[in-house]
Protein backbone atom coordinates (compact mmCIF):
# COMPACT_ATOMS: atom_id res chain seq x y z
CA UNK A 1 0.00 0.00 0.00
CA UNK A 2 1.18 3.49 -0.77
CA UNK A 3 0.28 6.65 1.06
CA UNK A 4 0.59 10.16 -0.18
CA UNK A 5 -0.11 13.61 1.17
CA UNK A 6 -3.01 14.05 -1.21
CA UNK A 7 -4.38 10.58 -0.70
CA UNK A 8 -7.08 9.09 1.43
CA UNK A 9 -6.78 10.13 5.01
CA UNK A 10 -5.22 13.52 4.42
CA UNK A 11 -8.44 15.13 5.56
CA UNK A 12 -8.55 13.03 8.73
CA UNK A 13 -8.06 14.86 11.93
CA UNK A 14 -10.28 17.65 10.68
CA UNK A 15 -11.72 19.45 13.66
CA UNK A 16 -8.78 18.59 15.86
CA UNK A 17 -7.07 21.57 17.42
CA UNK A 18 -3.51 22.03 18.61
CA UNK A 19 -4.77 21.25 22.13
CA UNK A 20 -6.05 17.89 20.86
CA UNK A 21 -2.68 17.20 19.26
CA UNK A 22 -0.84 18.11 22.46
CA UNK A 23 -3.14 15.93 24.60
CA UNK A 24 -2.31 12.99 22.39
CA UNK A 25 1.27 13.11 21.13
CA UNK A 26 3.01 14.41 24.28
CA UNK A 27 1.30 12.10 26.70
CA UNK A 28 0.53 8.88 24.84
CA UNK A 29 2.32 6.47 22.55
CA UNK A 30 5.38 4.28 22.86
CA UNK A 31 8.44 5.76 24.54
CA UNK A 32 11.61 5.10 22.58
CA UNK A 33 13.69 4.76 25.76
CA UNK A 34 11.91 1.47 26.36
CA UNK A 35 13.65 0.08 23.27
CA UNK A 36 16.84 2.02 22.78
CA UNK A 37 19.37 2.57 25.54
CA UNK A 38 20.30 5.85 27.14
CA UNK A 39 23.19 6.46 24.74
CA UNK A 40 20.96 8.01 22.09
CA UNK A 41 21.45 11.37 20.51
CA UNK A 42 20.25 14.25 22.60
CA UNK A 43 17.93 16.79 21.06
CA UNK A 44 16.46 19.82 22.71
CA UNK A 45 12.75 19.33 23.17
CA UNK A 46 10.70 22.45 23.60
CA UNK A 47 8.62 21.39 26.53
CA UNK A 48 4.99 22.19 26.79
CA UNK A 49 3.42 21.43 30.13
CA UNK A 50 0.31 19.68 28.92
CA UNK A 51 -0.79 18.53 32.33
CA UNK A 52 -3.66 20.50 33.68
CA UNK A 53 -4.85 20.13 37.22
CA UNK A 54 -8.52 20.91 37.34
CA UNK A 55 -8.73 20.43 41.11
CA UNK A 56 -6.96 23.64 42.10
CA UNK A 57 -7.74 26.84 43.97
CA UNK A 58 -7.59 28.71 40.66
CA UNK A 59 -10.29 26.46 39.25
CA UNK A 60 -12.41 26.86 42.38
CA UNK A 61 -12.17 30.65 42.28
CA UNK A 62 -13.08 30.54 38.59
CA UNK A 63 -16.13 28.37 39.27
CA UNK A 64 -17.23 30.77 42.02
CA UNK A 65 -16.72 33.77 39.75
CA UNK A 66 -18.72 32.12 36.98
CA UNK A 67 -21.49 31.21 39.43
CA UNK A 68 -21.58 34.82 40.59
CA UNK A 69 -22.08 36.05 37.04
CA UNK A 70 -24.73 33.49 36.17
CA UNK A 71 -28.29 34.72 35.70
CA UNK A 72 -30.19 31.81 37.14
CA UNK A 73 -33.71 32.93 36.38
CA UNK A 74 -33.40 33.28 32.63
CA UNK A 75 -31.21 30.38 31.59
CA UNK A 76 -32.44 27.60 33.82
CA UNK A 77 -35.79 26.71 32.29
CA UNK A 78 -36.19 23.07 31.37
CA UNK A 79 -32.69 22.15 32.52
CA UNK A 80 -33.67 19.66 35.23
CA UNK A 81 -35.50 17.58 32.64
CA UNK A 82 -32.50 17.58 30.36
CA UNK A 83 -30.15 16.65 33.18
CA UNK A 84 -32.53 13.90 34.22
CA UNK A 85 -32.54 12.33 30.77
CA UNK A 86 -28.83 12.85 30.21
CA UNK A 87 -27.72 11.27 33.46
CA UNK A 88 -28.62 7.68 32.79
CA UNK A 89 -25.53 6.31 34.50
CA UNK A 90 -26.49 6.38 38.12
CA UNK A 91 -24.21 3.90 39.86
CA UNK A 92 -21.24 6.03 40.87
CA UNK A 93 -23.11 9.22 40.23
CA UNK A 94 -25.50 8.48 43.07
CA UNK A 95 -22.72 7.87 45.58
CA UNK A 96 -21.05 11.10 44.53
CA UNK A 97 -24.38 12.93 44.83
CA UNK A 98 -24.64 11.68 48.42
CA UNK A 99 -21.26 13.14 49.30
CA UNK A 100 -22.30 16.38 47.67
CA UNK A 101 -25.51 16.51 49.70
CA UNK A 102 -23.41 16.34 52.87
CA UNK A 103 -21.05 19.02 51.61
CA UNK A 104 -24.06 21.23 50.89
CA UNK A 105 -24.86 21.47 54.63
CA UNK A 106 -21.40 22.90 55.27
CA UNK A 107 -22.06 25.53 52.60
CA UNK A 108 -25.13 26.70 54.51
CA UNK A 109 -23.01 27.38 57.58
CA UNK A 110 -20.54 29.40 55.55
CA UNK A 111 -23.38 31.35 53.97
CA UNK A 112 -24.80 32.18 57.38
CA UNK A 113 -21.42 33.33 58.66
CA UNK A 114 -21.11 35.78 55.80
CA UNK A 115 -24.30 37.46 56.90
CA UNK A 116 -26.68 38.48 54.18
CA UNK A 117 -28.82 35.38 53.60
CA UNK A 118 -29.95 36.31 50.15
CA UNK A 119 -29.26 38.76 47.36
CA UNK A 120 -31.72 41.60 46.92
CA UNK B 1 29.57 10.40 7.72
CA UNK B 2 32.34 11.91 9.82
CA UNK B 3 31.70 15.02 11.84
CA UNK B 4 34.28 17.14 13.63
CA UNK B 5 33.71 17.92 17.29
CA UNK B 6 32.72 21.44 16.37
CA UNK B 7 29.84 20.06 14.33
CA UNK B 8 28.66 17.81 17.11
CA UNK B 9 25.73 20.05 18.02
CA UNK B 10 24.52 20.11 14.45
CA UNK B 11 24.74 16.43 13.76
CA UNK B 12 21.80 14.87 12.06
CA UNK B 13 19.70 12.52 14.17
CA UNK B 14 17.06 9.95 13.33
CA UNK B 15 13.54 11.00 14.33
CA UNK B 16 11.16 8.08 14.90
CA UNK B 17 7.38 8.39 14.27
CA UNK B 18 6.10 4.87 14.69
CA UNK B 19 6.21 1.20 13.76
CA UNK B 20 4.31 -0.20 10.78
CA UNK B 21 4.04 -3.50 8.89
CA UNK B 22 6.94 -3.91 6.45
CA UNK B 23 4.64 -3.57 3.41
CA UNK B 24 3.74 0.07 4.16
CA UNK B 25 5.22 2.51 1.68
CA UNK B 26 5.42 6.27 1.95
CA UNK B 27 5.40 8.59 -1.07
CA UNK B 28 8.49 10.72 -1.60
CA UNK B 29 6.54 13.92 -1.19
CA UNK B 30 5.30 13.11 2.32
CA UNK B 31 6.91 15.42 4.89
CA UNK B 32 7.31 15.21 8.64
CA UNK B 33 8.81 17.21 11.53
CA UNK B 34 11.52 19.89 11.55
CA UNK B 35 12.01 22.94 9.30
CA UNK B 36 12.05 22.66 6.43
CA UNK B 37 9.81 19.61 6.98
CA UNK B 38 11.92 16.50 6.54
CA UNK B 39 11.29 13.65 4.15
CA UNK B 40 9.77 10.52 5.71
CA UNK B 41 11.32 7.15 5.04
CA UNK B 42 10.64 3.54 5.98
CA UNK B 43 13.36 1.33 7.46
CA UNK B 44 12.47 -2.37 7.37
CA UNK B 45 13.61 -5.50 9.18
CA UNK B 46 11.68 -8.68 8.54
CA UNK B 47 7.93 -8.19 8.97
CA UNK B 48 8.15 -4.74 10.55
CA UNK B 49 9.19 -1.26 9.50
CA UNK B 50 9.60 2.09 11.16
CA UNK B 51 8.81 5.58 9.87
CA UNK B 52 11.76 7.94 10.35
CA UNK B 53 13.21 11.28 9.23
CA UNK B 54 16.82 12.41 9.28
CA UNK B 55 16.72 15.81 10.98
CA UNK B 56 19.13 18.46 12.19
CA UNK B 57 20.01 17.57 15.77
CA UNK B 58 20.88 21.18 16.56
CA UNK B 59 17.39 22.50 16.01
CA UNK B 60 15.04 22.34 19.01
CA UNK B 61 12.01 20.19 18.38
CA UNK B 62 8.48 20.76 19.58
CA UNK B 63 7.04 23.75 17.78
CA UNK B 64 3.32 23.43 16.98
CA UNK B 65 4.16 22.52 13.36
CA UNK B 66 6.34 19.66 14.60
CA UNK B 67 3.60 18.26 16.85
CA UNK B 68 1.00 18.49 14.12
CA UNK B 69 3.31 16.91 11.53
CA UNK B 70 4.03 13.96 13.83
CA UNK B 71 0.33 13.36 14.46
CA UNK B 72 -0.88 13.94 10.90
CA UNK B 73 1.61 11.48 9.44
CA UNK B 74 0.64 8.74 11.89
CA UNK B 75 -3.09 9.40 11.56
CA UNK B 76 -2.81 9.27 7.78
CA UNK B 77 -1.17 5.86 8.06
CA UNK B 78 -3.64 4.68 10.72
CA UNK B 79 -6.57 5.26 8.36
CA UNK B 80 -5.26 2.51 6.05
CA UNK B 81 -2.77 0.36 8.00
CA UNK B 82 -1.96 -0.58 11.58
CA UNK B 83 0.65 1.63 13.23
CA UNK B 84 2.25 1.74 16.68
CA UNK B 85 2.77 5.45 17.36
CA UNK B 86 5.77 6.72 19.32
CA UNK B 87 5.33 9.54 21.79
CA UNK B 88 6.47 12.84 20.26
CA UNK B 89 10.19 13.53 20.47
CA UNK B 90 11.68 10.08 19.88
CA UNK B 91 15.18 10.34 18.41
CA UNK B 92 18.07 7.93 17.91
CA UNK B 93 21.67 8.36 16.78
CA UNK B 94 21.17 6.65 13.45
CA UNK B 95 18.82 4.60 11.30
CA UNK B 96 21.00 1.57 12.12
CA UNK B 97 20.42 2.01 15.84
CA UNK B 98 16.67 2.09 15.24
CA UNK B 99 16.76 -0.89 12.90
CA UNK B 100 18.83 -3.02 15.29
CA UNK B 101 17.60 -2.03 18.75
CA UNK B 102 13.95 -1.33 17.96
CA UNK B 103 13.03 -3.51 14.97
CA UNK B 104 15.33 -6.53 15.03
CA UNK B 105 15.40 -6.87 18.80
CA UNK B 106 11.61 -6.72 19.14
CA UNK B 107 10.35 -7.97 15.76
CA UNK B 108 8.06 -10.69 17.12
CA UNK B 109 6.23 -8.58 19.68
CA UNK B 110 5.95 -5.57 17.35
CA UNK B 111 4.57 -7.78 14.57
CA UNK B 112 2.07 -9.33 16.99
CA UNK B 113 0.92 -5.92 18.26
CA UNK B 114 0.50 -4.69 14.68
CA UNK B 115 -1.50 -7.78 13.77
CA UNK B 116 -3.84 -7.14 16.72
CA UNK B 117 -4.40 -3.61 15.44
CA UNK B 118 -5.14 -4.70 11.86
CA UNK B 119 -8.45 -3.16 10.84
CA UNK B 120 -8.67 -1.02 14.00
CA UNK B 121 -7.99 2.62 14.74
CA UNK B 122 -8.51 5.02 17.61
CA UNK B 123 -11.33 7.52 17.91
CA UNK B 124 -11.58 10.19 20.55
CA UNK B 125 -15.01 11.13 21.84
CA UNK B 126 -14.93 14.39 23.75
CA UNK B 127 -17.85 16.05 25.47
CA UNK B 128 -17.83 19.40 27.25
CA UNK B 129 -20.65 20.85 29.33
CA UNK B 130 -22.03 24.15 28.13
CA UNK B 131 -20.51 26.43 30.79
CA UNK B 132 -23.69 28.25 31.83
CA UNK B 133 -25.93 25.19 31.61
CA UNK B 134 -23.79 23.04 33.90
CA UNK B 135 -23.48 25.81 36.51
CA UNK B 136 -27.21 26.48 36.42
CA UNK B 137 -27.89 22.77 36.88
CA UNK B 138 -25.51 22.49 39.85
CA UNK B 139 -27.00 25.53 41.59
CA UNK B 140 -30.57 24.36 40.97
CA UNK B 141 -29.85 20.88 42.26
CA UNK B 142 -28.04 22.19 45.34
CA UNK B 143 -29.97 25.00 47.02
CA UNK B 144 -27.23 25.41 49.65
CA UNK B 145 -24.73 26.25 46.92
CA UNK B 146 -27.16 28.74 45.41
CA UNK B 147 -27.65 30.35 48.85
CA UNK B 148 -23.90 30.62 49.40
CA UNK B 149 -23.52 32.17 45.98
CA UNK B 150 -26.12 34.77 46.89
CA UNK B 151 -24.44 35.41 50.25
CA UNK B 152 -21.05 35.94 48.61
CA UNK B 153 -22.50 38.33 46.08
CA UNK B 154 -21.64 41.83 47.17
CA UNK B 155 -19.47 40.67 50.08
CA UNK B 156 -15.99 42.27 50.25
CA UNK B 157 -13.49 40.39 48.06
CA UNK B 158 -11.07 39.60 50.91
CA UNK B 159 -13.70 38.60 53.44
CA UNK B 160 -15.40 36.21 51.04
CA UNK B 161 -12.30 34.61 49.56
CA UNK B 162 -12.48 31.44 51.64
CA UNK B 163 -16.19 31.17 50.99
CA UNK B 164 -15.57 31.56 47.27
CA UNK B 165 -13.01 28.78 47.35
CA UNK B 166 -15.44 26.53 49.22
CA UNK B 167 -18.23 27.30 46.79
CA UNK B 168 -15.97 26.69 43.80
CA UNK B 169 -14.70 23.45 45.30
CA UNK B 170 -18.26 22.31 45.82
CA UNK B 171 -19.20 23.16 42.24
CA UNK B 172 -16.10 21.32 41.04
CA UNK B 173 -17.17 18.21 42.96
CA UNK B 174 -20.70 18.44 41.62
CA UNK B 175 -19.42 18.72 38.05
CA UNK B 176 -17.08 15.78 38.72
CA UNK B 177 -20.09 13.69 39.83
CA UNK B 178 -21.89 14.55 36.59
CA UNK B 179 -18.72 13.77 34.62
CA UNK B 180 -18.48 10.34 36.25
CA UNK B 181 -22.11 9.50 35.60
CA UNK B 182 -22.11 10.71 31.99
CA UNK B 183 -18.77 9.05 31.27
CA UNK B 184 -20.04 5.71 32.60
CA UNK B 185 -23.22 5.99 30.58
CA UNK B 186 -21.37 6.69 27.33
CA UNK B 187 -18.79 3.95 27.95
CA UNK B 188 -21.71 1.51 28.27
CA UNK B 189 -23.37 2.82 25.13
CA UNK B 190 -20.10 2.47 23.21
CA UNK B 191 -19.84 -1.25 23.95
CA UNK B 192 -21.46 -2.35 20.66
CA UNK B 193 -18.96 -0.30 18.64
CA UNK B 194 -15.76 -0.48 20.64
CA UNK B 195 -13.21 -3.20 21.15
CA UNK B 196 -11.73 -1.18 24.04
CA UNK B 197 -12.44 2.15 25.69
CA UNK B 198 -9.99 4.15 27.81
CA UNK B 199 -11.11 7.05 29.95
CA UNK B 200 -8.73 9.97 29.57
CA UNK B 201 -8.14 12.45 32.37
CA UNK B 202 -10.23 15.59 31.91
CA UNK B 203 -8.20 18.54 30.62
CA UNK B 204 -10.81 21.21 31.28
CA UNK B 205 -13.03 21.95 34.27
CA UNK B 206 -16.16 21.66 32.09
CA UNK B 207 -15.21 18.35 30.48
CA UNK B 208 -18.13 15.91 30.52
CA UNK B 209 -16.21 12.96 29.08
CA UNK B 210 -12.91 12.32 27.33
CA UNK B 211 -12.76 8.84 25.86
CA UNK B 212 -10.31 7.01 23.65
CA UNK B 213 -12.09 4.29 21.68
CA UNK B 214 -10.43 1.44 19.79
CA UNK B 215 -12.79 0.37 17.02
CA UNK B 216 -12.86 -1.22 13.58
CA UNK B 217 -12.26 1.36 10.87
CA UNK B 218 -14.98 -0.40 8.85
CA UNK B 219 -17.43 0.81 11.49
CA UNK B 220 -16.44 4.48 11.30
CA UNK B 221 -19.90 5.34 9.99
CA UNK B 222 -21.66 3.79 12.98
CA UNK B 223 -19.44 5.62 15.46
CA UNK B 224 -20.00 8.90 13.67
CA UNK B 225 -23.75 8.25 13.74
CA UNK B 226 -23.62 7.51 17.48
CA UNK B 227 -21.67 10.75 18.08
CA UNK B 228 -24.28 12.68 16.08
CA UNK B 229 -27.07 11.16 18.14
CA UNK B 230 -25.26 12.11 21.36
CA UNK B 231 -24.83 15.67 20.11
CA UNK B 232 -28.55 15.88 19.35
CA UNK B 233 -29.59 14.33 22.66
CA UNK B 234 -27.41 16.82 24.55
CA UNK B 235 -27.96 19.89 22.41
CA UNK B 236 -27.55 22.90 24.72
CA UNK B 237 -26.15 20.74 27.53
CA UNK B 238 -22.97 19.02 26.27
CA UNK B 239 -21.09 19.81 23.08
CA UNK B 240 -19.76 16.61 21.53
CA UNK B 241 -16.79 16.12 19.20
CA UNK B 242 -15.51 12.97 17.53
CA UNK B 243 -11.89 12.82 16.35
CA UNK B 244 -10.38 10.08 14.22
CA UNK B 245 -9.68 7.62 12.86
CA UNK B 246 -6.23 8.19 14.29
CA UNK B 247 -3.22 6.15 15.41
CA UNK B 248 -3.92 4.11 18.56
CA UNK B 249 -1.90 6.27 20.95
CA UNK B 250 -3.97 5.22 23.96
CA UNK B 251 -3.77 1.49 23.23
CA UNK B 252 -0.10 0.75 22.58
CA UNK B 253 1.99 -0.96 25.25
CA UNK B 254 5.66 -0.85 26.02
CA UNK B 255 7.75 -4.01 25.67
CA UNK B 256 8.21 -6.26 28.67
CA UNK B 257 11.49 -5.51 30.39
Amino acid sequence: MTLSTGGEGSSQGGGSSLADVVDTVLDKGLVIDAYIGASVAGIELLTINARITIASVDTYLRFAERADRLQLDSGGKGLPDMVESATTGRAKGKAAQGAIGAAGKALDQIANSIGSPSRQ
Amino acid sequence: MAHSDRDAGRQSVCYVYGVVPADVEIDEDVRGVSAPPARVQVIRRGRVGVLVSQIDGGRPLGRPDDLVAHKELLDMVAAVAPVLPMRFGAVADSPDAVADQLLSAHEDELAADLENLEGYAEYVLHGRYEPEAVLAAVLQENPAAARLRDAIHGAPEEEARDARIRLGEFIGQAVEAKRQADTEAVVRELEPYAQQVRVREPTHEDDAMYLAVLAETSRSGEIEQYARELAERWDGWISVRLLGPMAAYDFVRAPEA
